[in-house]
This record gives structure tokens, sequence and C-alpha cells, in this order.
């Protein structure tokens, strides 16, 4: 009775498969926002400001 | 040298602890990805106070050849739990996770596990503790830690906000984190319309399902992901979270010093005697048990590292909130409920350790919480004070006597069956274990305020 299905499961499966099910989805979400940052870069040089990136944000943070 | 009982996992190492100190054996087979860690991203995240920094200790090579390296890690003062978390603190610790995982890409490295386990809170801040927990990445590959970051993160997350931060509690019984199914099936209808919620949990679920016993899945299973899905797949990952919001309402004692009957000037005298007794004790770690938002912690914490325990998860959010708005580095808020402790779970019941059997206390604060244990919860005195004297040898603590407003609430709707709860009752309890050092009635109460040593 043991030998039975839910002991067998294995979810680690559904976990690899749906990644590579949304990858396409997520490398055009990741593209699109290195695209609107790139814009937003450029929108704000022209008027000589910056954008503070996340990067910037942790190592504010971690020196104070 | 015995391995920890919460290490025995991973064969690239494991960690024990001697004299006090916690050191951590790095195994040969580990070797290419210590060194790798090592060469770039360990500097990076440990500049960046993301991952608990370690020196290389020297060791006899010949008697241990399959042992690359041994390492002293820095100490955490107190080890806690998920299911002991606040909601932002639960927050801090999935978004640090991420944190860590982008940096790791960007080292050629990645997560090989994404336990909520492994982040603990460390001067004020979520902080990464495996070492060994970080791989070579190759590029197409997925990541592996996918699945159980977002049983550990993503679904108490969602269904702490989604419902009541009291679902953090459930990670008490799925050691593991919380299956997807159940958190898919727990999560109302909406959720399916927030993007991040329905790709890693809903669909997540209905594919772990799908091809949990199918057995021609290799082919998808080895299908890509380009580094940009995988950078995509963190973002993703981290705009869900990062949107997960705590609803809130005001609880039993969430605004308790704001609304209470007890005035601002009994707050100040209080503050005024639970200080001055402060002064004479000697203490390395304490604990406030009952601390509400943390304001007599903050007093204890100036003399040494401060546990600050509430029932409440409102009131341990509002103190860890104000923790990291003001920086605080001495205090760490914790959700406990003294009636029903966090217990001894995992593997042989002992892999993660009950609340009691973690780091004791020298001090303990028990600041108008006698009452509830004693009346709300029927515990006689004699067990009261056994409990704090198996626990601390320094204790100040608050007897709140049947005459104040706040007991006669709790004896109200009940049948007064408490003939010892008296101030001479509770003196003849505690005096078998203690001695009194200092009492004090607090002005305009009759509440008494002690300060015990053991004897």
């Amino acid at each position: 009775m043991l030998d039975f299905i839910l002991l067998y499961l294995d979810p680690g499966t559904g976990s690899l498969i749906v990644q590579a099910i949304i990858a396409g989805f997520l490398a055009l979400a990741f593209y699109f926002k290195m695209a609107k940052n790139a814009v937003t870069d450029w929108v704000l040089g022209l008027f000589g400001k910056k954008r503070t990136t996340e990067e910037e944000l942790t190592n504010d943070e971690s020196t104070q | 040298m015995k391995a920890l009982n919460s290490s025995f996992r991973d064969p690239s190492g494991f960690v024990f602890q001697q004299d006090n100190q916690i050191f951590r054996v790095v195994n040969n087979s580990y070797r290419d990805n210590y060194d790798s860690l090592m060469s770039k991203l360990y500097p990076v995240l440990t500049q960046a106070k993301l991952l608990i920094p370690h020196t290389e200790i020297d060791f006899d090579t010949t008697k241990n050849t399959h042992q690359y390296k041994l390492l002293q890690a820095e100490k955490i003062p107190f080890i806690s739990y998920p299911y002991e978390w606040s909601f932002s603190q639960y927050q801090d610790a999935a978004l640090s996770t991420l944190a860590i995982q982008k940096k790791a890409l960007q080292q050629d490295m990645t997560l090989k596990d994404a336990s909520a386990y492994n982040i603990q809170f460390h001067k004020g801040k979520a902080i990464f503790i495996d070492t060994l927990s970080f791989e070579k990445y190759e590029e197409g590959s997925p990541w592996l830690a996918y699945g159980q970051f977002c049983r550990h993160f993503l679904a108490p997350l969602a269904l702490m906000s989604y419902h009541d931060p009291r679902m953090g509690a459930m990670m008490r019984d799925y050691i593991d984190g919380i299956p997807l199914d159940l958190a898919s099936r727990l999560l109302p209808f909406r959720s399916r319309f927030r993007v991040p919620l329905f790709l890693h949990i809903h669909l997540h679920a209905s594919s772990q399902k799908r091809h949990a016993n199918s057995e021609n899945h290799t082919a998808k299973s080895n299908r890509k992901i380009s580094r940009a899905a995988m950078m995509g797949l963190i973002d993703s990952l981290e705009n869900g979270i990062k949107k997960l919001r705590l609803k809130t309402n005001t609880t039993e004692w969430g605004a308790y010093y704001e609304e209470t009957i007890l005035s601002d000037d009994y707050l100040a005298k209080k503050q005024r005697l639970v200080s001055g007794f402060l002064e004479n004790t000697n203490a390395k770690l304490t604990w406030d048990l009952g601390a509400n938002d943390g304001t007599f912690s903050r007093l204890a914490a100036q003399r040494a590292y401060t546990i600050s325990f509430d029932i409440d998860h409102l009131a341990v959010e509002y103190n860890y909130l104000k923790i990291k708005e003001k920086k605080e580095k001495n205090i760490l808020p914790l959700l406990l409920d003294l009636t029903n402790p966090s217990p001894a779970i995992g593997w042989n019941n002992e892999e993660r350790n009950s609340v009691f059997k973690r780091e004791k206390p020298d001090l303990i604060l028990a600041l108008a919480l006698v009452h509830h244990l004693a009346i709300s919860n029927n515990v006689p005195l004699h067990k009261l004070a056994a409990f704090f004297a198996e626990l601390t040898s320094q204790l100040i603590i608050e007897f709140v006597p049947k005459s104040d407003p706040r007991v006669r609430t709790l004896l109200a709707t009940r049948e007064d069956i408490f003939p010892d709860y008296t101030q001479v009752g509770f003196e003849a309890a505690f005096n078998k274990y203690f001695t009194i050092k200092n009492q004090q009635k607090i002005e305009g109460t009759d509440r008494i305020l002690y300060l015990m040593a053991q004897k």
C-alpha cells in the first residue's frame, strides 16, 4: 500500500519545468527593464542627473 | 567535534560549536566552489553585510585528509526561526536572499539552497549564514533552489499578506516550507491576478502536480534557462515580494502603550525604576518577555544584547520597524507565545531547537506579564517561579495584584480560583529559588517591581 502515489511524487521536476515554461516571458521582462533603465539614464543624463541604482542603495545602507 | 544537529544534509561540510564559538569544516569536495566564492563573491557579500564573515583557522591536514578548510564564523548572539519573525522581518529575509542570488550571478555563482533557516538577524539586519550554499553557475542551468525559495519565502509571505500575519506560524509544521499546492489552495482567487504570484505559486503548483509522476519529463526539464531569464526570474520574485503588504488593524496589544489607561506618568516612573534595577545587574544576554513594542527592551539593550519577545504580531512588527528606522543593533524582536513556546522540530525532533534550548539569558525582564500567565492561563505561581529559575539567574519582575484594573478586567468574566494570587503568595513562591534584592511599588498603582537573583 505504501508503494502508492504520494511517497514517490517529485515536486522538484515541476519546479524545473515551470522555469523552462516561463523563461521566455521572464527574459523579455528583464530586457524591457534594462531598456527602460537605459532610457531613464539617457533622459536624466540630459539634465545632468544620475539614477540611483539598487546597488548604490545597498552600499549606502552598509556603510552607515 | 560533533556537528550541530541542524548540520547534516550538505556533504560540502558541517558546523560545530566549541568553547562557545562557531566553526565550519569545509570538505575537499567543496574546494573548487569555496575557492571561487572567496576569490570574488565573498568580499562583495560581506561588505554589503549580506553574508556572515569568517576567518580561516590553521588545522592539521594530515589527520583530516578529506577536509579542506576550517573556518571560524562570526557568532550570531541568538538563533531565530522563520515562525518567530514578523512580516517585515520575513520580507527582509526574503529580499536579502534574492539580493545575494543577484550578486552571486554577477560573479558566476548561484545559491544551491534558499532555505529561510539560512537567514539570521544580526546587528539589526537579515544576514545569510550558510557559507557553503554557493556553487558555480553554468549559463543555461535552472535555479535549483527556486522551488525551495517559493516554499520558504514567497508562499508564507503571500499567505501572511492576503490573509493574516499569523499564517507565518505554518512554517512550524512545514519545516521545508509551505507546500505550493496548499498555498495555492489557501490563497484567494484574486491573488492570480498578480503576475509573480500567478507564476511562482499557482502555475508552479500545477506544474509540480502535472509532472510529479511523469517519467518522460527529462526533455522539458533539461531545457536551457538563459542568463536574462534567470535575472528576470529573480527580478520577478523580488517585485512580487516587495509588493506584498501587511494588512494592519489594531490588535489586542498593538497600541497598548498609546491607548492604555495607564498614563505616560506611569510609564516614566516604571522606566526610572527599571533603569535603576538594571544598573545592579550584569548580563550578556537579556530576554524581555512580553516586551510589546520594546520600550523596556531598549533600556536593557543599552547594557546587553536583548531579545524582545511578544505574542502579538503587530507589536513585534512595530518593534522591528523601529529598529530599522533607528538602526539599532542590540535588539532582536521575536514572536513567542509563552503558553505554547517554539518547540524542537525537524529530524529526530532536534534539527531546530526549542526556544529554551538555544542561548539562555542571564537576565529576564517580565514586566506586566505574570497576571497573564497566572490568571489567563492558570499557571500556579510556584510553577512560574520554577520556570524563571530554570532559565535565568537574574530577574526583574512586576507583580500586578488583583486590585489592579487590568487584573479586574481579566477576572470580570470568570470565577476567581486564584486564592494564592497575592503579594505574599507571589513572594513565597519566588523565595524558593530567588533572593529579593530590591522591591519598589510603582507610585500611583498597586503594582510592585522586584529585582531578584537566584539563590
